[in-house]
């Protein structure tokens, strides 16, 4: 108790100098006069009777230090003392000192700021109770199931394609949902499924938002709480319940300005009122990473807020129809393979012994409004679903294209790797016709379909599958960055101990211990790291932002990252800045403190022996680290080097049509109302009004526009191929004059006249009679390439099926044209087997052609809309340059930041080669001045310093190169007409660095041939 | 060193507190000079030493502090033992005793005992 009690008044002490030492002082002084009395009483004489009071009181100055010591915390008030001797020593340097704070500023600043984002997209948690006992549902079989749609909303990464092996993905059906969640194996179950395009109406201008449609249960299965209101409740998930809306906190605050009143309020989502009952706790924006939701609906009202009910197809109980991400939270009393099993039983017999819905069969019960669309004996398209929209959504996917041999339905498929822009369904359909066993069943015993219950944590990846590569990457060059940063300062430190020795010589003289000695050296080097650590921890914070903000702004719909400073990121930050300080401070410190302080004070370096012998192998540590840093920047310099001429190879990539003065953007009648025949009419009358503004060439419109991630792919039977055997083709709905407007040149054939239009219709809304002519199609090149060879195209028909029980009848195709290769979803894709149609239903992007430049006429474009139909919003309107950077947009981002990177990495490394030359330089004054005084030439002195220099160069480069080869092999899948050892980059960075070097070593060397002999001899 | 000025600080301390609780509230030279006087010439300190050790057990509360007027009328600290002083009084002494019992023990001790 008293040790504490003492070590507080210590502390305080410590902190509140004054007082003590006066008052010492007054006792000093008063306890000599008494003794000084005694002695006179004794019969000294006063001189003499003070001498001996005092010689009895012992020394003064030592009693002080004693009590002094005594008084305070020593180590806290030498560290104070080393701190501010440390400032003085760093301020009488400023240029080391701000290189040195720089250095590490950006080491760490670049770490913490990648870091901060590898943290937020990578290792938050799930924001829900006890995300540890949540589970995510996935299945996997040898073969994919025989299902007609299979919908993804991106939550988790899904790998199913017709005739793939091994499949596996976390989407079910309803019904099979609905089963799990009887089981009573969990506490609780919970489906969802993304709401698609949401255009609501009701409070304040018409807007789009994005939801998600959530089973009864979800709310209570997270865990969550309502932050006002209520949230949606079992009750609520039926069909014959009032439709009911939960808001996002943010959304709330932003929207409706965080009022209790919105509860209660009616809004419209697609033109269907829903009450708003309440608000989902504020830490809860979205479920899967990185996924934000502005509401979240009942399931049951999934099927009413659809635009298109064409692509309902009676989700909401066939169990060929998959959509929903399924999880649930684990209960105590069912261990999790136990729970397991059963789902899988479960699922098993379902699939093996449950019934199909036939194909017919399920068109049959879809929907009032439309007959379903059809087609051939592979029926083509079924979900270019109108309904989760294409640009709609905004989640990124990395499904492969659907389609293929084998291919039953078509969907809507997003292109492997851009596509951010989801939902989408892929149907891996079976093999069709011929083979025809009724019953249907999903799946066979053989094809053992099971379920596999994994953490939500980890199983619901959402973007972050997305950004986890390119995240990697850059940490990796951060990583890089940090080691070249610290061999940095790990040089200047050694090169400025060199210097300091007389300095520490003279302390270690004074009486300073050597463990004193080094104590301040590494003061001084974690002071310096402390401060470069918070610069760097402000440059991080600010990049962080930027980074999330460019990427936000390249996005569709609003990412749900929250970036913030969180006890891991500091804890990170917190140990780099140390162990940095520390890296860097040791090895020179211990060298100061075993200085043989003789020569050194005598102030002549090189002078004996055991000095020079010292230095020489410091000296190859510096010429060590000047090499590994070289080397490490020649790392990220291929790295960055490959990443931009990936960047430059796709912005060169020959699209095939013209994208300059292009503007375009999304537009959805049936928000509105519009059906069937209005539909195109309303396109017709657009487009004209729109082609006669003044400025517009001419105008167009299409299902999506080209290279916007968007792809469709389309199944049909080749004719003279086996029958049951699929050929596909990517496939686009179009407008007329669009080859026009895009200027796609025309090769063969014609374009499509209203009569092809008439046909397409004709086609599409109903089962075709039987004696319905053939869609018009022109197709491209590569279709020509791929299944026409020598044959003439234009008049070649294919895709006619009579029709069958499982399959429905198809008028077919008749080629009447052939046009130019274009890149269709992405700049990377090499799938370029097209065929365009003519478009008669569902959304539209419209595409102008302007004369000059488009910003300029977005007003008068949005005024020709309103005077149409003044509540049909424009969506996405940007120009097709803009939708293009939007597709690089990762790819922009790693090369942007990796130019950066290594430019920073190039600086560094010369900052040291610049250092160390320096260095060298003034530690050979008197050396050169013998040369120079003994007739050397400075051309001579230049070159000595020069070879050096460029020694060092080389050997980093050389051995950088090496590294370089056996890391960016893992790049190859970011890069694009580049290889990873690809020869002209590795030469060209090369070449750049053998250049910045040679300048970095001119100056120190040309202050070599400036030194005047007789001033460096006469230099000790 | 170090170890050896502890085991000094200790003892002086002892010699600090019994002095105070023997006589009273006493300033600094009082106290050396009653340390002194009691131990004679065996005890070989500087003064000034005690200062340092009246410090440690002010701050550990054994002692409390205040300026009064000295014998020639002049400013001088006194010091005078806490009821936490006299409670370390107490423990130190019985430490002390128990320790030179032991040392005196072993001290006396010959070869026969331990047999």
């Amino acid at each position: 108790m008293s040790a504490l009690r003492r070590f507080f008044a210590r502390l305080g002490n410590s902190v509140a100098k004054e007082g003590h030492e006066e008052r010492l002082n007054a006792e000093i002084e008063e306890h000599l006069a008494l003794q000084t009395a005694e002695n006179i009483r004794g019969g000294m004489t006063p001189e003499e009777a003070r001498r001996q009071a005092v010689l009895k009181f012992g020394a003064v100055e030592a009693i002080k230090e004693d009590y002094r010591a005594e008084r305070g915390l020593p180590f806290l008030e030498a560290l104070a003392q080393d701190i501010r001797y440390g400032l003085r020593i760093l301020a009488k340097s400023p240029g080391f000192t701000a290189i040195a704070i720089l250095t590490l500023a950006l080491g760490i600043g670049a770490n913490t700021a990648i870091f901060s984002l590898i943290d937020a997209v990578m290792l938050r948690t799930l924001p829900v109770k006890d995300p540890s006992q949540l589970v995510l549902l996935r299945w996997n079989g040898r073969k994919p199931p025989q299902i007609q749609a299979y919908m993804t909303s991106g939550d988790c990464p899904n790998n199913i394609r017709p005739g793939g092996e091994n499949p596996s993905g976390c989407s079910f059906s309803e019904p099979m949902f609905r089963e799990f969640a009887q089981t009573r194996l969990f506490s609780g179950v919970a489906a969802f499924a993304d709401a698609g395009r949401l255009d609501l109406t009701g409070n304040g201008a018409a807007s789009v938002i994005s939801g998600q449609l959530v089973s009864g249960d979800f709310f209570r299965t997270l865990g969550l709480r309502a932050a006002a209101g209520r949230l949606i409740e079992p009750s609520d998930d039926m069909s014959s319940a009032t439709a009911v809306a939960v808001l996002n906190y943010g959304y709330w605050q932003s929207a409706f300005g965080g009022s209790r009143d919105a509860i209660g309020r009616t809004i419209e989502l697609n033109s269907v009122p829903f009450t708003i009952i309440g608000v989902a706790e504020q830490r809860f924006s979205g479920f899967a990473p990185g996924t934000h939701d502005d509401v979240w609906l009942p399931l049951a009202d999934a099927k009413r807020i659809t635009t298109d009910l064409t692509f309902w197809m009676n989700r909401e109980d066939n169990v060929a129809y998959w959509w929903l991400t399924v999880v649930a939270r684990l209960e105590a009393k069912t261990p999790e393979p136990q729970a397991q099993a059963a789902l899988t039983g479960l699922f098993r017999n379902e699939m093996i012994h449950g019934p199909v819905p036939s194909f017919v069969a399920s068109i049959g019960m879809a929907e009032p409004p439309r007959p379903m669309p059809q087609s051939g004996p592979a029926p083509v398209k079924l979900a270019p679903s109108a309904e989760p929209t294409p640009t709609a959504a905004g989640l990124p996917a990395s499904m492969p294209p659907g389609g293929g041999p084998g291919s039953q339905n078509m969907a809507f498929v997003p292109a492997p790797d851009t596509a951010q822009k989801s939902p989408k369904a892929v149907s891996p359909g079976s093999a069709p016709s011929g083979q025809v066993q009724p019953p249907m069943t999903l799946s066979t015993p053989d094809d053992d379909p099971r379920i596999t219950l994994v953490p939500a944590q980890s199983g619901l990846t959402g973007l972050s599958t997305y950004y986890a590569n390119p995240l990697y990457v850059l940490m990796a060059a951060v990583g890089i960055i940090l080691l070249i940063a610290c061999a940095n300062v790990a040089g200047l430190m050694l090169a400025r101990s060199t210097s300091r020795q007389r300095e520490m010589a003279v302390r270690l003289a004074l009486g300073a211990s050597p463990g004193r000695v080094v104590r301040q050296l590494l003061t001084e080097s974690v002071m310096l790291s402390v401060f470069g650590g918070v610069l760097g921890i402000i440059l991080a914070y600010w990049g962080a932002h930027a980074i999330l903000s460019f990427v936000s702004s390249n996005q569709p719909r609003p990412i749900g990252y929250a970036l913030g400073v969180d006890p891991r990121l500091l804890g990170f930050t917190v140990a780099v800045a140390v162990l940095t300080g520390i890296l860097f401070g040791l090895a020179p410190a211990f060298r100061s403190a075993r200085v043989d302080f003789a020569p050194a004070l005598k102030g002549g370096f090189g002078v004996s022996a055991s000095t020079r012998r010292v230095e020489g192998r410091w000296l190859s540590a510096g010429n060590a680290l000047v090499a590994a840093q070289v080397a490490l920047a020649i790392v990220v310099l291929v790295g960055a080097g490959l990443l931009l001429r990936t960047l430059k190879n796709l912005r060169s990539e020959d699209i095939g049509f013209d994208a300059h003065n292009l503007v375009i953007f999304d537009i959805d009648p049936t928000l509105a109302g519009y059906k069937d025949a209005q539909i195109e009419s309303f396109y017709r009358d657009l487009q004209s009004r729109l082609a006669a503004t003044p400025g517009v060439k001419s105008a167009s419109y299409s299902q999506h526009p080209l290279l916007s991630g968007l792809m469709m792919k389309i199944g049909f039977h080749w004719p003279d191929t086996p029958q049951g055997r699929m050929s596909e083709a990517n496939f686009l709905e179009i407008g007329p004059e669009f080859f026009q407007t895009m200027r796609i040149p025309f090769l063969l054939g014609r374009d499509f006249n209203a009569s092809d239009y008439e046909i397409a219709n004709t086609n599409s809304v109903a089962i075709p009679a039987a004696d319905s002519p053939p869609t018009p199609t022109i197709v491209n090149q590569a279709f020509v390439a791929k299944y026409l060879g020598k044959e003439e195209p234009v008049g070649k028909q294919f895709g006619q099926s009579a029709g069958s029980d499982m399959m429905p009848r198809s008028a077919g195709y008749e080629i009447v044209g052939v046009v130019r290769d274009t890149k269709y979803a992405n700049l990377r894709s090499e799938d370029s087997v097209t065929m365009y149609l003519p478009q008669s239903r569902g959304g539209a992007s419209f595409e102008l052609r302007t004369a000059a430049d488009p910003q300029a006429l977005l007003p008068a474009i949005r005024k020709a809309v309103a005077q149409l139909n003044p509540n049909l919003p424009l969506f996405h309107v940007k120009t097709e340059s803009e939708q293009i950077d939007e597709l690089l947009f990762q790819e922009r981002l790693i090369a942007r930041l990796f130019g950066f990177f290594g430019g920073l990495a190039l600086l560094l490394a010369c900052i040291g080669l610049y250092g160390l030359l320096s260095y060298e330089v003034s530690r050979r004054t008197r050396e050169i001045g013998i040369r120079m005084a003994l007739g050397a030439q400075p051309e001579r002195v230049l070159k000595l310093v020069l070879r050096q220099g460029l020694g060092l160069a080389i050997v980093g480069a050389v051995v950088g190169i090496g590294l370089a080869l056996g890391v960016t092999r893992y790049l190859q899948s970011m890069l694009y007409g580049v290889k990873w050892n690809d020869p002209g980059t590795i030469a060209a960075v090369a070449v750049l660095l053998a250049l910045v070097a040679l300048a970095a070593c001119y100056i120190p060397a040309r202050r070599a041939t400036r030194v005047a002999p007789m001033v460096a001899l006469r230099d000790e | 060193m170090r170890q050896k000025a502890d085991v000094q600080q200790g003892t002086l301390a002892l010699m600090v507190l019994k002095t105070l609780e023997v006589l009273g509230p006493l300033h600094g030279y009082g106290i050396a000079r009653r340390i002194e006087q009691i131990s004679g010439d065996a005890l070989e300190v500087n003064q000034g030493t005690l200062y340092p050790v009246l410090l440690k057990l002010e701050q550990e509360g054994a002692i409390a502090s205040e300026w009064g007027a000295s014998e020639n009328n002049r400013k001088a600290r006194f010091y005078r033992l806490t009821r936490g002083g006299r409670r370390q009084l107490q423990a130190e002494r019985r430490d002390w005793e128990q320790t030179a019992a032991i040392i005196e023990r072993f001290l006396a001790a010959r070869g026969e005992d331990l047999g």
